[in-house]
């Protein structure tokens, strides 16, 4: 498929119609070739990978960079880090980038760890030497391209951003203007190539201005729901009540099929689906239709919700499950050290289900092409994963399937490859049925019915002090299920880690530990949620260390301090917190406006990074008011400052949300909210000031966007602790009374 | 029926309950304008109805025969909604951008209205959510805005 | 809603500790007359007679109380939870075992009109058999033949009921009864027309709306079952929700509200004034909707009928400009959180949205019914079988008691609203024992 193709087969872009007009249509086959289908694609190997420069970019003739990244951009920022470190090396300044998602392919197998996936914060991390060399390698090909238009020996050329410069004869060529000829170049040995010293950077490190900021305050940036192609309908859905149960008959299938605008009703696996000429219609019929809904069969491939599932059951049951256990950690002899204590203590905790409430509802745009192949946009942080799965689904081979990612609204793992919660299958059944394209939006209520839920625990904790009061063992415990388990269906050979992350992987020096897990599958159907395993486990351990400070009688900042000793990089993380704050105190104290105040402290470190974070509350009637955060993060090096504290400040917000009112709740095998009415998230009323700073310790490149959010929670329950002398050992702090 | 949409007249074939929001987006393709809850519970699909700031998902588009509606689509003709726009790309307010038409809109409507609305004018007129956490540098682009016109 | 026929259940209840027991036992166990003692049982029913028992039945609303959702429509089931333990309504299919299905007509008649099942049974007055007992022995006739061939049977036992021994005794409601359930069927009004005398028996009879409108007396009984007691539809609170004056009052009533805004009121759930919310959207859903153009309009017309008490209802309400701005307590969430969709003026958007300005719920002393839609949302308004366009959110996540009782003190003295104040314990005690309503539509079938 050629560019000129892809671009006009593509649903309207304002910002790229803003492009054709300004440019000559014709000049867009001019630049470099892309072979997008996998079948053109060679299989990188790690030496080769991201190499295949013409997959990656396109270089118009006005100088603009356009960029397939491998990573799709959900808010986090990613599209304009890689504009920034690409830009570094091929000396274009990123402002001139445009960015897109890339199709699938093994071109865009960048990352160190051989895959494809935008999520556990890796983009950046896992490909940033791969995407500086692929920088590289293109800038090389424009200086190969300009020698042989200016007729000069390679060696005597140079760049400024956007052009290659001959200094000798004062003669330059823009990129723009280089672009044909540099189709042709080879791609350079990558051993050849030489990457910028950091100390010469002149965007990798600088808040770079974010390049979808305009696009996005005015109303032009397009996501899935979005999208339109000539020809299509619109389409809307109602689930089964609960998941598993089946469609039996349809009471008034003939009067749905009367209603204004509508083009046909369908039975799909597990809900019926309206398709119309506009989506409010489609909506509003498909709710009319009156469903006997049958009970799942009993060899149902599907998680089926049981019709007596409660959540807050299933925390008593959880409680109630003594074993298999399965140890993560185990150091030192715990059993002899609990037991030899000079102090005993013991607690349990859990926390709660919750809901991803990204704010674009889930879509997707399904259109059959003349000659068999599917076109289909659709939300997802993996595609090519994505288009395995379709392929599997409709027998196609994943060359005919032209996989679009638009924009996210909103990310928080919510666009993973999901059986039960993703709309493209019903896309794709409803346009093959209805033979016209069909976008099919699922609304708010209908997305709460079957999006993937963060999973819960029940953590039992044991720990003995010494004389000193100071912690000698530590046991955890956790009866739970991770996300990963729960896609499986089942327990691996391996404790999954994503299940006990932030209970394993601390860096106290407590030196008999042991950290275990009961698995228990539970009825709701499980996914990744921002920070995945640490958004839960980090509370519970970080709130059970500071009763362990309480008990021993040490200040909790101080005792971290003191088992972090020979952990030079945590001491400057956690003081460097400390600093921020304007130095610990815990409180309580009054404050300026005559509140009482405390303050509480927590560390986490997910997905390569480390943060310490200070929390100041107040109680406000009879609720949690958290003033502010103080958060440090330390992940390794970073690419862009200003994003780094943008994705804190997000990751704080979705932090306070869950600690102070989310809480996903079942009855009866359903969820009790199907909007937002029932299922608040944080308003503006209740965030925080959010104070960031960044350490750059130069260790190995860590996460951004989920590391800054685990250490919220318990922060503020510890603050709240401090504050009230009320330890709460579950979440959110919306189910305790406070005075 | 006719609407006037971004200083424009449009005919709308639409049940008399259409919500506003659908006519905007499926009828006449301005996509500007987010669907988020449908229960007026967001703001993401927030328009100005004569300059008020209105929710239109729960905006029987009956009701708005003869008044002046602004999507997002026009926001940089309107001298206020164009300082809004630049501020926030200047202050960096987006993330994901889903819930950025409305709250632009928002924002421009407190100022039109208020061009140095105080601390807690802003805290009541902003209300619209954002799943992003983008609330800080909603307020301190607000609060420059504020500060622009106070100076 | 399990326990929305609880304060109707609750009085007579205790009557068993106030009553001299035995004296009157073959009073209380006797079979009361009927027209129908000679008519065989199973005999078969011409289809029209059917389908006219069809229609009594949807006057009647028996799926409201005798079917659940999803489930077999007549066998039963609806929990009602009283002080003294729960009861549910009874299958009531033709299934021989479990249901009506032996039942002759006498049978039936008995048990419908004068709430006593066969061998003497006394029932519940859940069972609204002293409004029933208005319907005529044709209206009677046709709901048997309806429910003996027009549903099917569904074999499903019934659940006893929790009420424990001896407060489980059937006979004192004998005489409960004897005291204020009439016996006679309707006697139209020689001096009213025939579409008034029609509204008459819809209203007293089959449509017995004074089961929620008419305020109940210290036994729980309805105060007035005709237009002979000024009580009779004057408002009344149940299950945490008003229902409010169906008089000629101004404020608290129906006296702003023309015929035929009645009509289509009744009709499609909606009109100028109002929508339907609480215990009416199952009334809407499951039954007026599905009324005949000339009965809505004989219900209006009677409706129109019933003079209003200014006594109670105070001066007629006028809609009075606010300030954009408020200060009270309360302004700012309200226009946070309500004026979307009711307006910062209070005039909603009619018909979708209702008014707040001038509401019953605004101006009824009782604060039940806008406490309970706060916290709790609407349940869907199906209409001609399509659900509403616009639901109202349940707050109850989003506020506390105080803030739900500030914003409605600001809904209630606004505008011309003089409710009064709200209490934040009136709101944490309905909180407690209500859930929040589904935001699915929920769909009773008749058949």
């Amino acid at each position: 498929m050629s560019i000129l193709n892809e671009l006009l087969d593509a649903p309207v872009n304002l910002s790229r119609r803003r492009f054709l007009a300004s440019t000559a249509v014709g000049a867009l086959v001019i630049g470099f070739g892309l072979p997008l289908g996998s079948g053109r694609v060679q299989a990188a190997t790690a030496a080769e990978r991201g190499t295949q420069v013409p997959a990656f970019l396109e270089i118009r003739p006005d100088g603009t960079v356009r960029l397939l990244s491998p990573f799709m951009e959900g808010g986090q920022g990613t599209h304009t880090a890689m504009a920034q470190i690409v830009g570094e090396e091929l000396d274009a300044d990123p402002a001139t980038f445009i960015v897109e998602a890339a199709p699938p392919g093994e071109a865009y197998v960048v990352m160190e760890n051989g895959m494809r996936i935008t999520g556990g914060s890796m983009s950046v991390r896992m490909s940033y030497p791969t995407m500086r060399r692929l920088g590289a390698l293109a800038r090389a090909m424009l200086l190969q391209a300009g020698a042989k238009q200016l007729g000069v020996p390679v060696g005597e050329l140079t760049t400024q951003p956007g052009r290659v410069v001959h200094a000798a004869s004062g003669r330059s060529l823009g990129y723009g203007e280089l672009a044909s000829s540099a189709l042709d170049m080879p791609v350079p040995d990558p051993a050849s190539i030489t990457l910028r010293d950091p100390s010469q950077f002149r965007w990798i490190g600088k808040p770079v201005k974010r390049l979808d900021a305009y696009d996005k305050s005015t109303g032009k940036a397009l996501y899935s729901i979005d999208l339109k192609v000539d020809d299509m309908l619109h389409a809307a859905v109602q689930h089964a009540p609960r998941l598993g149960m089946t469609v039996g008959s349809l009471r008034n299938q003939p009067q749905v099929e009367g209603m204004k605008g509508v083009h046909s009703v369908h039975v799909l696996p597990g809900a019926v689906a309206v398709v119309a000429e506009r989506w409010w219609h489609a909506k509003r019929a498909v709710e009319a239709i009156q469903v006997d809904w049958q009970e799942a069969a009993a060899d149902s491939t599907l998680r089926v919700m049981p019709a007596d599932f409660s959540s807050d059951k299933h925390f008593d049951f959880l409680a109630a499950q003594q074993g298999p256990v399965r140890d993560d950690e185990n150091e030192g002899d715990v059993a002899a050290a609990l037991k030899g204590g000079k102090t005993q203590l013991e607690a349990t905790y859990h926390n709660q289900y919750l809901n991803h409430g990204q704010l674009e509802p889930p879509s997707a745009l399904a259109r059959f092409n003349p000659d068999g192949s599917l076109d289909i946009w659709l939300p997802n942080q993996a595609p090519d994963m994505f288009r395995a799965d379709i392929a599997k689904r409709t027998g196609l081979d994943p060359a005919q399937i032209n996989l679009h990612s638009p924009l996210l609204g909103g990310f928080f793992g919510r666009h993973f490859l999901y059986d039960s919660a993703n709309p493209y299958p019903q896309a794709i059944a409803l346009a093959k049925a209805v033979g016209r394209p069909v976008k099919l939006i699922w609304s708010r209520e209908e997305e709460f019915l079957r999006d993937v839920l963060r999973p819960v625990a029940v953590v039992k904790f044991r720990a003995a002090l010494d004389d000193k009061g100071l912690p000698v063992a530590i046991e955890a415990v956790s009866a739970t299920e991770g996300p990963t388990e729960a896609l499986a269906g089942k327990q691996g050979d391996k404790i999954d880690p994503t299940a006990v992350e932030g209970l394993s992987g601390k860096s106290y020096a407590i030196p008999n530990k042991r950290i275990a897990q009961i698995y228990v599958k539970g009825a709701p159907m499980l996914g990744y949620w921002r920070s995945v395993g640490n958004s839960l486990n980090d509370f519970f351990y970080e709130s059970f260390l500071d009763e362990l400070a309480d008990k021993g009688g040490h200040d909790p900042y101080e005792l971290r301090l003191h088992l972090l000793r020979d952990n030079p990089r945590l001491t400057t993380l956690l003081q460097a917190a400390g600093e921020l704050s304007g130095g610990w105190k815990r409180g309580p104290f009054t404050a300026e406006d005559g509140t009482r105040r405390a303050r509480g402290v927590a560390m986490a470190s997910p997905f390569g990074s480390h943060t310490a974070a200070i929390a100041e509350v107040s109680i406000e009637n009879g609720k949690v008011k958290v003033h502010d955060i103080w958060q440090a993060i330390d992940p390794g090096s970073i690419v862009n400052p200003a994003i780094v504290e943008a994705q804190v400040n997000g990751a704080v917000a979705l932090g306070l949300s869950q600690t102070l009112l989310e809480e996903a709740v079942y009855v009866d095998g359903k969820p009790r909210a199907r909007n937002y009415d029932l299922y608040p998230i944080l308003g503006p009323a209740q965030m925080a000031r959010v104070h960031v700073r960044i350490v750059e310790s130069g260790e190995k490149m860590g996460g951004i966007g989920e590391p800054p959010l685990p250490a919220v929670a318990p922060a503020v329950a510890n603050a709240v602790a401090q504050l009230t002398g009320q330890r709460v050992r579950s979440l959110p702090l919306s189910r305790h009374t406070f005075s | 029926m006719e609407l006037r949409i971004n200083q424009k007249a449009y005919q709308v074939d639409a049940d008399a309950d259409t919500p506003l929001l659908w006519v905007i987006r499926d009828d006449l393709g301005l996509t500007g304008t987010k669907y988020g809850c449908g229960l007026a519970q967001c703001g993401a699909c927030s328009v100005l109805v004569d300059g008020n700031v209105v929710r239109s998902c729960v905006t029987p588009v009956a009701a708005l025969v003869g008044r002046e509606i602004t999507t997002i689509e026009a926001i940089e003709s309107d001298e206020v909604g164009k300082r809004v726009v630049a501020t926030w790309v200047e202050h960096q307010v987006a993330q994901c951008g889903y819930c950025q038409s409305g709250q632009v809109m928002a924002a421009t409507a407190l100022l039109k209205h208020t061009p140095a609305p105080s601390k807690a004018q802003i805290e009541a007129a902003m209300i619209n959510l954002c799943r992003c956490g983008t609330y800080n540098a909603i307020h301190a682009a607000v609060d420059a805005l504020a500060k622009q016109e106070g100076a | 809603m399990n326990n929305r026929r609880f304060a109707r259940t609750a009085g007579w209840l205790a009557l068993p500790c106030l009553v001299a027991a035995g004296l009157l036992a073959w009073y209380v166990t006797r079979e009361p007359a009927t027209p129908f003692e000679q008519e065989q049982a199973g005999a078969r029913f011409e289809p029209a007679l059917v389908s006219r028992g069809e229609y009594v039945a949807r006057l009647s609303d028996c799926v409201a109380c005798h079917s659940l959702a999803g489930k077999a429509p007549f066998a039963g089931g609806l929990e009602m939870a009283t002080p003294l333990g729960a009861i549910h309504a009874t299958n009531i299919t033709p299934d021989k075992q479990t249901g009506i299905g032996t039942y002759s007509l006498a049978d039936f008649d008995r048990a419908v009109r004068h709430g006593v099942a066969p061998g003497g049974r006394r029932l519940y007055p859940a069972m609204p058999y002293p409004s029933y007992v208005k319907l005529s022995d044709d209206d009677i006739k046709a709901l048997y033949a309806f429910f003996m061939q027009g549903i099917k049977p569904a074999n499903q036992p019934n659940i006893p009921s929790d009420i424990p021994w001896p407060l489980n005794m059937r006979w004192p409601i004998a005489l409960w009864n004897g005291v204020f359930a009439p016996t006679a069927t309707y006697a139209a009004k020689p001096n009213q027309d025939a579409l008034w005398n029609r509204g008459a028996y819809i209203v007293q009879g089959p449509g017995h709306c004074g089961s929620c409108h008419t305020p109940r007396g210290l036994a729980f009984n309805e105060k007035a079952l005709d237009e002979s007691g000024a009580p009779f539809l004057a408002g009344a609170l149940l299950d945490g929700w008003y229902a409010p004056s169906l008089r000629q009052d101004p404020n608290t009533g129906l006296g702003r509200w023309t015929e035929p805004q009645i009509v289509q009121f009744l009709k499609t759930g909606r009109n100028a004034h109002a929508v339907v919310y609480g215990s009416m959207t199952e009334a809407f859903n499951n039954s007026t909707q599905f009324m005949q153009d000339e009965d809505l309009a004989a219900i209006a017309r009677y409706l129109k009928s019933l003079p209003g008490d200014p006594q109670r209802d105070g001066a007629p309400w006028q809609y009075q400009a606010v300030a954009a701005v408020q200060d009270a307590p309360g302004a700012h969430t309200y226009a946070t959180r309500c004026a979307s969709c009711h307006g910062l003026d209070g005039k909603g958007q009619p018909e979708w949205m209702p008014p707040l300005a001038g509401a019953t719920s605004a101006l009824a002393k009782e604060s039940a019914s806008a406490i309970n839609i706060t916290l709790n949302g609407s349940q869907r308004v199906v209409a001609a079988g399509v659900p509403d366009a616009y639901r109202m959110p349940a707050f109850r996540e989003q506020l506390s008691d105080a803030e739900i009782a500030d914003v409605l003190t600001y809904v209630r003295s606004t505008w011309g609203n003089n409710g009064g104040t709200v209490d934040a314990n009136a709101v944490g005690k309905l909180r407690g024992h209500t859930d929040p309503a589904s935001s699915s539509p929920i769909i009773l079938h008749m058949r």
